[in-house]
């Protein structure tokens, strides 16, 4: 599984990666917003699995990179995470396109958790 | 305009309406009844007196027969005793005879011989050729009935030339009154020579225009009274309705002679023979009157005597007496209204006052000037004001504590909501990596225990810091509600059903008292249900093993909007009256350092408060705590008319 970690904050994504590597997945991490649309750009021709994103990044953010991203490449499934989940948040993540959202802080079984959940509903789903 | 309906409707007015009603009242009854009792009496009594008048005006009238009587025998008398008076020749008669009767200044004197034939004639130039017969009726009733004759007699015209009156014959108007007959009073007195009558010594006066008699009577009776330059008592002798002679004068101030009388008086006295005593128009004034008739020697009613006042006199004091009767009630209409004016200014002043006071209140002076206190009922009108006003002061001041401590409540959760964020989003980050990184290396299979337990704590301290920061977190987002219609009891038996497990745990009672046909509300069901959940869970800390804990609705409005109450009672150990007004504050807890965050009840009323919805807690120490949520039907657009209510029984 090839998944895309988007976060400005470095020890967050670094969390991320060596929680997903654990399950042995294949992570690309972009620090801002642009880097990750480089980095879909780029992959194309082996899609990503997953988009897992920040929301609150400084220039760009999240929401634009969800906006992005389901613009371009609609079969990607979309996993937002924030340190500040608020009702509004999650609606408009989903009304962007995210999938699913999980809150920081969370354990590594949280997140694979979540993980395995939105990509196994979005091709459910797609199915 | 609107001023005065003011005024018109005013309590001063209606007063001094009521009192000026009552004096005119009076007044008019006084007026009406009294003037008239008045006027009724003075016109009995005024007729009363004028039949007296009319006696005494007839004894005048007789008595100056009378004394034309005696005079007449005087004069017999003094030419009697001369004894030389009578003789068949005219020329004979005694000078002494002659000047006695010459000197009684009557119209008419004679002397006639028993015969009848006239001796002398006072007057007489003695041109006239004598002796003639006289057909003068006293002489022939005196020389008839040999006696004293005296009275009335009418005379034909030319008997009226016989007895030599041509002297008075003219009136005033130029006529002679010898056109007519001519009413006259006199006597005839019978002389006797030697026991054996000799002849008769007469004389007499013309009533016609002679004004002597009347003018007598208006001195006598009337003592020459003047009303309004008038004389009020008037008198007339009539020769059948024909006045001959009056003191009533006509418009241009004659003696109204020759006027007659009204045919009623007429018809009632001269026809009738009776007395007339009432009120009679004489000439253009109304009189009040007496009339009789006058009787010849004969006995035949041949003139009236009339005495009249003038019934302006009275019927002036009748006006007069009204005039003052309305001077009088216009005094009391003008007392009653200064009476009015005043005593209505002693009653009103305090109360006027106290709706001055009352509009001060309104403003929000809540010591307003009520003026001195009064001693009557006002008074307690005014003590009882004074009350309220301290008790409406003591009120607003409580309120007003109130609403500060709520002012802060809210600007304190506000600040500590926007705190919360700032802190979360910044801790999450790190705190993320914390638990990632503890978990991961938990899951290496080379830890010593040691090790591993020392992990374990670090890892379960992060939950405890994750835990904290999310009430945080929940605790500030204060606009994040997601409405939906939901159902109530369905929420109700979710939360309860979440709880069971615990509340069998505890041995404590959870009981849902559900009430069919409850309305759909529109609410956040997760909020809903977290807030359900943590009160319940409070209650279960509260509540001692073998407790009850109730949680039933019911449907209750407030104020004007429809909603329903959730009320969750336990039979813990209640709440200490000092933590009450602290119950939702943030960080507020009572519990163990670590087993709470003192978030629970303050992010609860802050969903409820979003909800429009109000929280309310009643709760005695050691009787258990009863939790009402109240939630409108349909929710209203902001959140700010929520709130909390703390209600102690100590």
């Amino acid at each position: 599984m090839k998944i895309l970690i988007i976060d400005d904050d470095y020890i967050v994504a670094k969390s991320c990666q060596r929680i997903l590597e654990a399950e042995g997945m294949r992570i690309y991490v972009a620090d801002t917003m642009e880097t990750g649309q480089k980095l879909l750009a780029s992959e194309s021709s082996a899609p990503f699995d997953l988009i897992l994103t920040d929301i609150k990044m400084p220039g760009r953010d999240g929401f634009d990179m969800i906006h992005e991203a389901k613009k371009k490449y609609p079969d990607i499934p979309i996993l937002m995470m924030t340190g500040y989940l608020t009702t509004e948040t999650i609606e408009k993540g989903r009304r962007l396109g995210a999938d699913n959202y999980i809150a920081k802080p969370f354990t590594p079984e949280e997140l694979t958790a979540a993980v395995v959940k939105t990509t196994s509903r979005h091709i459910g789903e797609t199915r | 305009m609107c001023f005065s309906l003011k005024k018109i409707h005013s309590l001063r007015f209606k007063l001094i309406i009521s009192l000026m009603v009552v004096a005119l009242f009076i007044g008019l009854i006084s007026v009406l009844v009294g003037g008239n009792l008045l006027y009724r009496s003075v016109i009995a009594e005024a007729n009363n007196r004028i039949q007296q008048d009319l006696n005494v005006a007839r004894l005048i009238f007789d008595d100056r027969i009378n004394n034309i009587r005696l005079s007449l025998k005087i004069a017999a008398f003094v030419s009697d005793h001369n004894n030389e008076s009578f003789s068949t020749d005219s020329l004979s008669v005694s000078r002494v005879a002659k000047e006695q009767l010459d000197q009684l200044k009557l119209d008419f004197t004679g002397i006639t011989d028993a015969g009848g034939r006239v001796l002398y004639r006072y007057g007489s130039n003695g041109s006239e050729k004598m002796p003639v017969l006289t057909r003068n009726p006293l002489v022939l009733r005196a020389l008839e009935s040999q006696q004293d004759v005296a009275g009335v007699i009418v005379l034909e015209p030319e008997q009226l030339q016989a007895e030599d009156l041509q002297t008075l014959s003219t009136t005033d108007n130029g006529t002679s009154y010898f056109d007519k007959a001519s009413l006259l009073m006199g006597a005839a007195v019978p002389v006797f020579t030697g026991g054996k009558l000799s002849g008769v010594v007469y004389g007499g006066m013309l009533l016609n225009k002679n004004t002597g008699i009347v003018d007598k009577i208006g001195e006598t009776v009337f003592k020459n009274e003047t009303y309004k330059g008038r004389n009020v008592g008037t008198a007339t002798i009539f020769h059948k309705d024909l006045r001959i002679s009056t003191s009533v004068k006509n418009s241009s101030g004659n003696r109204a002679v020759g006027t007659l009388a009204s045919p009623e008086v007429t018809q009632h006295v001269l026809n009738e023979g009776k007395k007339w005593g009432d009120r009679a128009k004489v000439l253009d004034d109304w009189y009040i009157t007496a009339y009789e008739p006058i009787t010849d020697i004969s006995g035949n009613r041949v003139g009236m005597l009339y005495v009249g006042v003038l019934e302006a006199k009275y019927s002036d004091l009748r006006k007069n007496a009204i005039a003052v009767f309305a001077g009088i009630t216009i005094a009391g209409v003008a007392c009653a209204i200064v009476l009015g004016w005043m005593f209505t200014g002693r009653i009103m002043r305090p109360v006027t006052n106290l709706i001055r006071a009352s509009a001060e209140i309104a403003k929000g002076n809540f010591s307003p000037k009520i003026g001195a206190i009064s001693k009557d009922d006002i008074g307690l009108l005014q003590k009882e004001f004074l009350i309220m006003t301290e008790a409406l002061k003591e009120r607003e001041k409580r309120q007003k504590v109130e609403s500060e401590i709520q002012l802060i409540q809210s600007e304190n959760q506000a600040s500590v909501g926007k705190l919360a964020a700032g802190v979360a989003h910044e801790i999450n980050n790190p705190l993320t990596a914390v638990l990632t990184f503890t978990h991961l290396i938990l899951r290496r299979d080379d830890l010593a225990d040691e090790v591993r337990s020392d992990l374990e704590t670090v890892a379960s301290q992060t939950e405890r810091v994750r835990k904290i920061v999310k009430s945080l977190l929940d605790f500030s987002r204060q606009t994040a509600i997601a409405p939906e219609p939901t159902n109530i009891n369905r929420l109700i038996e979710d939360s309860v059903g979440l709880m069971r497990n615990q509340a069998l745990l505890k041995d404590v009672d959870l009981l849902f008292i559900k009430k069919k046909e409850l309305p759909a509300l529109t609410l956040d069901r997760n909020q809903c249900q977290s807030v359900l959940i943590n009160l319940i869970i409070n209650a279960l800390d509260a509540t001692p093993p073998g407790g009850k804990i109730e949680i039933l609705t019911q449907e209750t409005d407030l104020k004007e909007d429809r909603g329903l109450e959730i009320i969750i009672a336990d039979t813990g150990s209640g709440i200490s009256p000092d933590h009450m007004d602290k119950l939702f504050d943030p960080f507020f807890t009572t519990k163990e350092v670590g087993k709470g965050t003192g978030l629970g009840l303050a992010v609860t009323a802050g969903i409820i408060e979003r909800h429009g919805g109000t929280i309310k807690v009643r709760s005695k120490p050691g009787a258990g705590t009863t939790f009402v949520i109240w939630l409108p039907h349909q929710m209203n657009s902001g959140f700010s008319n929520g709130g909390i209510d703390y209600e102690s029984k100590a």
